[in-house]
C-alpha cells in the first residue's frame, strides 16, 4: 500500500512531557482522514511536525512517500494547510492576503478569485480583514489552503467559529474533494459528530498516543447492538436464560443481551414465551459513535 | 525565489507606515539643524573654519541615534506583521526555506535603512545649499550619510534576530530603548560595543574602520540569527 502521509515512531517532547508518542499514521489516497482527539491530545503538534514546522525528537515523516526532513520544500508545494486559529495580515485586503501567498506558491493570479467564490469571499474581497469576523477569517484561511490545488489537504479544526450553516457548507466542499480534485485530505477535529459524515478512516489521538486507526465502518461496528428486555418477572426470565446457557446483563429495568444474532435473539425469546414470562419491550439499543469515541478516549485515561 | 519574497514583503508593509518612518528619519536629522541654524546662525557660522564640515559634524551627531532607534522601530514592525496573528506558522507551511524567509526580510529593511541614508544625503545637501556655506565637499557629505548605515549593519542584525525568536515582543523593545542609549554619549564607551559604532567615533580616528567591522560583524551576526530561526520551532 502506498502512503500519502506515513509517520513512523513519530515523538514530540516538550521538556519531560511526551505530546506525541511513536505515531504511526498511514493515510492512503484520496481518503479523508478524520483525526480525532480531545483537547491537549496532541493533534495540532503531529500536524505541526507534518508540515516541518516542528522538529520531531525522533521518528520519521514520509508524505508523497519522500521523506519530509530531505525534501520539504517539494513536498509542500503540494500542500495546503490550516493550523489551528487562521493567520492572516489584518492591514491588508482579503485579496492582498492571499496574494501574498500565491505569489510564493506561484500559482496563477486567477486562482485568488476562484478560492474567494469557494468560500463565499468574493464580496469582501477588497475589505481589511482586521474588520472580518472569526468565521469570515476562517474561510480566509480555508481559501488559502486551497490556493495551489493541493494534493494534501491539512485542515486542523478548520470549522472553529463557523455558523451551522458555514460548518455545513464547508462540509460539503471538503467531501467532494478527493472526487473532484483528487485529493487527500487530513483533518482534524475534537468531535467525532463533525466528521462523523464526512471522514472514510479515523485515527484516534489521546494522551498523545493514536489508539485507534482504521475506515469509519470499522468504527461503527464496534458499535455494538444490544437488546434490551423488559419482561414481568426479571429474576425469573435472568435465571431461566443462564439456565439454557445465555447470558445477560441483569439491570435494574430490564435485561441486556449483548453480541446475539438476530436467531438467538428469536429463540431466547420463544423460550421466555413458553415458560409463561410476559415480554412487554424489547428495544434496540445502539451506541452512538460519540459513545465509542468518549469511551475509547476514557478507558485509556483510566488505563 | 529571493526576489519573489522581498516583494511579498514589501506587499505586506503596506499600510504600516514604514516609509514615513523612512522619510522621518533621514528628514528628523536634518529639520533638527533647520531650527539650530535657523535661530542662531550667526553664532553657528563663526564657531569654525569650514562651515560645511561644521554643519556636517552637526547633522552627524543625532545621526546615530536616529538610525539605532529606526532599527528597533523597524524591525519591531516589521515581525510584528508576522506575529500579530501567528502568521509565521502559515508562511514557513509554504514551499520556502527558512533561511530564505530571514534573508528576505533582511533585506527589506536594510533597503530601508538605506533609502533613509539615502533621504539624508539629500536633506543634508539641500539645506547645506540653502544655507550658502561655501565650496561643497562632496566626500565628506556621502562618508556622514553612508558610513552610519555600513556601521550599524551589527546592530540590524542582533535587533532582528532577538525580535524574529522572542516569544514576548519586550524583549526586542528592551535591546532597542538600551542601544539607543550609547548614541548619546559614544566618546566614552570602548570601541568594541557595536551600538558606539554608527557614531564613528573611535580610538584610530578612522570612521571606515567602523565600516569594515560593521560589514563583518554584521555578516556574522546575521548568520547567526538566520541559524538560529532556522533552527527554532516555528512559533
Ligand atoms: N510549543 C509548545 N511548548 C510546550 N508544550 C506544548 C507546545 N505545543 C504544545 N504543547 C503541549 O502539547 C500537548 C498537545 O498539544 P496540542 O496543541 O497538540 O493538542 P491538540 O490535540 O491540538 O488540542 P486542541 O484540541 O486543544 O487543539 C499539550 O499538552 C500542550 O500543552
Ligand atoms: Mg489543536
Amino acid at each position: 500500500m502506498k502512503y500519502v502521509v506515513e509517520t513512523k515512531n513519530l515523538t514530540k517532547s516538550f521538556g519531560k512531557e511526551q505530546a506525541v508518542q511513536s505515531l504511526d499514521m498511514k493515510i492512503a489516497k484520496g481518503e479523508i482522514y478524520g483525526f480525532l482527539g480531545p483537547n491537549g491530545a496532541g493533534k495540532t503538534t503531529t500536524i505541526r511536525m507534518l508540515l516541518g514546522l516542528m522538529k520531531p525528537t525522533s521518528g520519521s515523516i514520509q508524505v508523497f512517500q519522500q521523506d519530509l526532513k530531505k525534501s520539504r520544500i517539494s513536498i509542500l508545494s503540494k500542500v495546503g494547510s490550516l493550523v489551528e486559529n487562521p493567520s492572516y495580515y489584518p492591514h491588508l485586503t482579503a485579496r492582498e492576503n492571499l496574494e501574498a501567498w500565491r505569489k510564493i506558491l506561484g500559482a496563477p493570479k486567477s486562482r485568488i478569485t476562484d478560492v474567494l467564490a469557494i468560500v463565499r469571499l468574493s464580496d469582501v474581497a477588497n475589505k481589511k480583514v482586521k474588520g472580518f469576523s472569526l468565521g469570515m477569517k476562517q474561510r480566509l484561511g480555508i481559501a488559502a489552503a486551497l490556493l495551489n490545488n493541493p494534493e494534501l489537504l491539512i485542515l486542523d479544526e478548520p470549522t472553529n467559529g463557523l455558523d451551522p450553516s458555514g460548518i455545513i457548507e464547508i462540509r460539503e466542499l471538503i467531501k467532494q474533494l478527493p472526487q473532484s480534485h483528487g485529493m487527500t485530505v487530513l483533518i482534524s477535529s475534537h468531535l467525532l459528530s463533525e466528521i462523523d459524515q464526512l471522514a472514510t478512516t479515523v485515527g484516534v489521538l489521546t494522551k498523545g498516543k493514536l489508539i485507534f486507526q482504521d475506515s469509519i465502518e470499522a468504527m461503527r461496528k464496534l458499535a455494538k447492538q444490544n437488546i434490551s428486555l423488559r419482561v414481568s418477572d426479571q429474576d425469573e426470565a435472568h435465571r431461566l436464560l443462564l439456565a439454557k446457557g445465555i447470558q445477560t446483563d441483569y439491570q435494574k429495568d430490564r435485561l441486556i443481551l449483548s453480541e446475539f444474532t438476530d436467531e438467538e435473539i428469536a429463540n431466547a425469546i420463544q423460550f421466555l414465551v413458553q415458560k409463561q414470562i410476559a415480554i412487554y419491550r424489547v428495544e434496540e439499543e445502539k451506541r452512538s459513535l460519540e459513545d465509542i469515541f468518549l469511551q475509547m478516549t476514557r478507558e485509556d485515561q483510566v488505563g | 525565489m529571493i526576489r519573489k519574497l522581498i516583494q511579498v514583503e514589501f506587499l505586506k508593509s503596506k499600510r504600516k507606515g514604514f516609509w514615513l518612518l523612512v522619510f522621518l528619519g533621514g528628514f528628523g536629522v536634518v529639520a533638527l539643524q533647520m531650527v539650530n541654524y535657523g535661530v542662531r546662525k550667526e553664532y553657528l557660522l563663526q564657531q569654525s573654519d569650514n562651515d560645511w564640515i561644521y554643519y556636517l559634524m552637526n547633522i552627524s551627531n543625532f545621526t546615530p541615534l536616529a538610525l539605532v532607534l529606526g532599527i528597533a522601530i523597524l524591525t519591531s514592525f516589521m515581525t510584528s506583521i508576522e506575529n500579530e496573528t501567528n502568521a509565521w506558522k502559515q508562511l514557513i507551511a509554504l514551499p520556502v526555506s527558512k533561511l530564505t524567509v530571514y534573508l528576505a526580510k533582511f533585506t527589506v529593511l536594510a533597503f530601508m535603512l538605506l533609502v533613509a541614508s539615502l533621504l539624508l544625503t539629500l536633506f543634508t545637501y539641500g539645506y547645506g545649499v540653502f544655507l550658502d556655506l561655501g565650496a561643497i565637499p562632496y566626500g565628506a557629505l556621502l562618508k556622514y550619510s553612508f558610513y552610519p548605515f555600513f556601521a550599524s549593519l551589527p546592530i540590524l542584525a542582533l535587533q532582528l534576530w532577538i525580535a524574529t525568536v522572542s516569544n514576548n515582543q519586550a524583549i526586542p523593545i528592551t535591546t532597542g530603548v538600551i542601544g539607543v542609549l550609547p548614541s548619546f554619549s559614544a566618546q566614552n564607551l570602548p570601541d568594541w560595543l557595536i551600538w558606539k559604532w554608527p557614531s564613528l567615533m573611535n580610538s584610530w580616528n578612522e570612521p571606515i574602520y567602523y565600516v569594515w567591522l560593521g560589514l563583518g560583524v554584521g555578516c556574522l551576526l546575521y548568520f547567526v540569527g538566520m541559524f538560529d530561526f532556522a533552527r527554532r520551532d516555528v512559533k
